[in-house]
């Protein structure tokens, strides 16, 4: 997973580490000759100097400035942008990586290396914040839990409902999903068949019914079969058409959803920050689920997303069996994609 | 955010306008805005790399033609670059066909294949479906519902598991008709057996043409994909969907530069006539956020009503329920409003909400109301008191209530378009200078 990203960024590394590493090749032999001389010759001119001259002789430090590095961060920079990592989060990442390197010292025999993967590494787990243990949520809160899945069209909500539904089966739960695509033609059949296929009680109306009603009955049903977990599908609709963003609102008032997963597609690039951004903004979201990331060995857009609205990420989607997801763990993610080892 | 960076692509261009000779550092603003511009649409990195380096070079070294200032010159550079990444518009002929789709999953293949036989048999031909998915469910019951709704014969079967027996079957059975259009499984590149499927398909249909369906949405992946769907089946036209929401469709840019073909068709809307012939200059100004009069003027053109509305007089506040009244006839062949307002160089204007809110059966009433007018009150508006009112609806089986609303909302267009006229100069309609009172006021 995320393998090409993970080949880009150890390029990166390599190269801000060479960079840095230049720097110190560069530096040591002037202090013991010259450095004396050039304290007294220049102490009220730029004390940034001065700092470096004497941590050099005391310390025998390095200071990272923000020249040595620029050349590799414009290649991180493109690096993230090739990855799909939207431009705004990719500023930030930049920058984070930037402050926490300039101006750092760094002693003489301390590893280049672990000093850029640990800025990097702090970096993209800053983005990409905590996972979110679902089965250990439904645990602790009073049954059932209600599911509600929104996102655009396309992205893969209706197979992501079948996945967790799978998954919390096997975990032990009695689900119920909601067809709330009432709107699509197909659709209905689409979650029936899945529901047969895997032995889990489906509630539907018609195609063309209120999905809000469709949603309530099938709360109804959970909480008089005392069902431990609720998955509401929803029709795909796009943050732009404001009628359909209110019949989600609707939905919400209606089932009252204790978790609101937003489905979007790990193969999605810049929009895909302009779209979680505004689901966030009208319905709400408390996690997210990355669908379709077996096509994508890149990785950008769970950064992008996880980014843009700090919710955390609670599964991705890698495949086309009821098997293929799998919960989401930032630090395994981080881990891997800077190689381990640091 | 697109509009920030398109406002910011503007200031650039804005620098350069004072200019006798081009400066070499606002060249590299201009390419740098740019470069953000294309990027955050999703174009590929290294197609953005090698574009932003034809235009600093062309800027630079080109002489400035005659006639022509600096900033004319630099953005018709940029223009000319753009279009050549789009190469040219793939053809449609009419003519017997079979086309294959192809596509990721969730990309829009099953939707798209109703628009496109929609699109042929508005055209007047025989069109037949066939749907090769036997694995996600229900995409059976998706096509042939859609496909019922325009009375398409749509040849499958929900329970078949082989797509290659089921289309060698399918090909047989509507073998009379002249367009058939096969609706496959959707796959990615990195699926061994399925690509194989798709070839083998291919050459099942012997299909004249291989579509590839591309999400508006997707990101810098899209060249990858298409790569490796031109590698198995050759690729000869590509089809962006989901245009309706903020995405710009840069992906498919990077498709088409992979496969040497030309964008098809671009899909914006749910419905099944939502789906509009690609046209380079009005996909690249909507790619950098600026509006486009052509593809109005072409959309106009298709609906026959080029002659009447006459979109000058209508900019210069020449506006009676007259030209409502053809504006609405149109309207109702050209699409919604809104969609039509979008294409307008106006950018991001706000219009009064209640503008749009007319609806197709609001259109019918308000047309049989003016029906009951005299040609005097068509003209002007003005003249139409309480009694001519009661005339009016009493004329048309209304209420004089309808009347007043459709009265009101006729000035609210009329208030509307002389905002637009404003912005004109002397009448003429100035897009330049309408671009540029926009942006400096967002």
């Amino acid at each position: 997973m995320f393998s090409g990203l993970k080949e880009r960024l150890q390029a990166v590394r390599n190269r801000l580490g060479g960079s840095i590493g230049a720097v110190a090749e560069a530096a040591p032999p002037a202090p013991a000759e010259q450095a004396a001389p050039s304290t007294p010759a220049t102490p009220q001119k730029s004390p940034t100097l001065a700092d470096k001259v004497k941590i050099l002789i005391i310390d025998r430090e390095l200071v990272v400035s923000a020249k040595d590095i620029a050349e590799a961060l414009d290649e991180l920079e493109m690096t993230l942008l090739e990855s799909d990592v939207a431009l705004p989060v990719t500023d930030a990442i930049i920058a984070n990586v930037r402050t926490s390197l300039v101006g750092k010292h760094r002693k003489i025999g301390e590893s280049v290396d672990a000093l850029v993967v640990g800025a990097l590494k702090s970096a993209l787990l800053n983005v990409l914040g905590k996972g979110f243990d679902l089965p250990a949520y439904i645990r602790a809160h009073e049954r059932p839990v209600k599911i509600l899945f929104t996102g655009v069209n396309g992205t893969g909500k209706t197979t992501t409902v079948a996945k967790i539904g799978a998954y919390l089966k096997k975990q032990g739960f009695s689900v119920v999903i909601g067809a709330g695509d009432t709107f699509r033609a197909g659709a209905i059949e689409q979650i029936g068949v899945h529901a047969e296929r895997l032995g889990i009680k489906i509630i539907e109306h018609q195609t063309g019914a209120d999905p809000s009603a469709v949603l309530f009955d099938t709360v109804q049903y959970a909480v008089s079969h005392k069902t431990d977990v609720v998955l509401a599908d929803t029709a795909g609709r796009f943050h732009t058409k404001a009628n359909l963003m209110s019949q989600l609102d609707k939905i919400r008032r209606v089932m009252k959803p204790d978790l609101i997963v937003y489905v979007d597609e790990a193969v999605a690039g810049n929009d895909a920050v302009v779209r979680a951004a505004e689901f966030d903004r009208t319905v709400g979201a408390d996690a997210i689920v990355l669908t379709k990331v077996d096509m994508d060995s890149r990785g950008g857009a769970a950064i992008s997303i996880a980014h843009t609205i700090g919710k955390p990420l609670l599964f991705l989607g890698t495949g086309q069996e009821y098997e293929d997801i799998v919960p989401f763990d930032p630090d395994a993610v981080v881990e891997e994609l800077l190689g381990c080892g640091a | 955010m697109m509009d920030t960076l398109s406002s910011s692509l503007k200031d650039a261009l804005k620098k350069l306008a004072g200019k006798a000779v081009v400066d070499r550092a606002a060249v590299d603003e201009l390419v740098k805005n740019l470069q953000r511009a294309l990027l955050s649409a999703d174009v590929n990195v290294k197609l953005v790399m090698e574009l932003s380096k034809a235009i600093r070079t062309r800027s630079l070294d080109e002489e400035l033609p005659k006639n022509t200032n600096v900033r004319e010159h630099v953005l018709r550079i940029v223009y000319q670059e753009l279009v050549r990444l789009v190469y040219a518009t793939a053809d449609v002929k009419l003519e017997p066909q079979v086309i294959l789709m192809a596509g990721l999953q969730g990309s829009g293949k099953t939707t798209t294949t109703a628009k496109i036989a929609r699109y042929f048999q508005k055209k007047g031909m025989k069109v037949g479906v066939i749907c090769a998915d036997t694995f996600r469910p229900g995409a059976y019951d998706q096509l042939s519902t859609l496909c019922a709704k325009i009375n398409v014969p749509c040849f499958g079967d929900p329970k078949a598991t082989d797509a290659r027996k089921l289309v060698r079957e399918g090909l047989v059975a509507i073998k009379d008709l002249e367009v058939i259009i096969v609706d496959t499984q959707g796959r990615h590149a990195l699926e061994p057996d399925l690509i194989q499927e798709i070839i083998d398909l291919n050459v099942i249909t012997k299909a004249n043409h291989r579509w590839l369906v591309i999400d508006a949405a997707l990101g810098q992946q899209a060249s990858e994909q298409a790569r490796r769907f031109h590698e198995a089946i050759g690729i000869d036209g590509v089809i962006i969907t989901k245009m309706d929401g903020t995405a710009k469709g840069g992906g498919a840019l990077s498709a088409v530069a992979e496969t040497k073909s030309g964008i098809v068709f671009i899909g914006a809307g749910e419905t099944i006539e939502n789906l509009d012939r690609f046209d380079a200059n009005g996909f690249i100004s909507q790619l950098l956020g600026m509006g486009d009069i052509q593809a109005l003027a072409e959309k106009v053109q298709e609906a026959q009503m080029a002659s009447e509305v006459d979109m000058e007089a209508m900019m210069k506040g020449h506006f009676t329920l007259r030209d409502m009244y053809k504006q609405l006839e149109a309207l109702n062949k050209m699409g919604p409003l809104k969609q039509i307002m979008n294409m307008l160089p106006i950018g991001n204007m706000q219009l009064p909400e209640g503008v749009y809110d007319v609806t197709s059966t609001k259109m019918v009433r308000y047309r049989i109301l003016m029906d009951s007018m005299t040609p005097k009150e068509l003209d002007d508006p003005g003249l139409i008191n309480s009694s001519r009112m009661q005339r009016i609806a009493r004329g048309a089986g209304g209420t004089p209530e309808e009347v007043r609303e459709l009265l009101k909302y006729y000035k609210m267009m009329h208030k509307t378009l002389k905002g637009l006229k404003g912005m004109g100069s002397g009448g003429k309609f100035n897009m330049q200078r309408l671009m540029k009172r926009f942006s400096g006021m967002q």
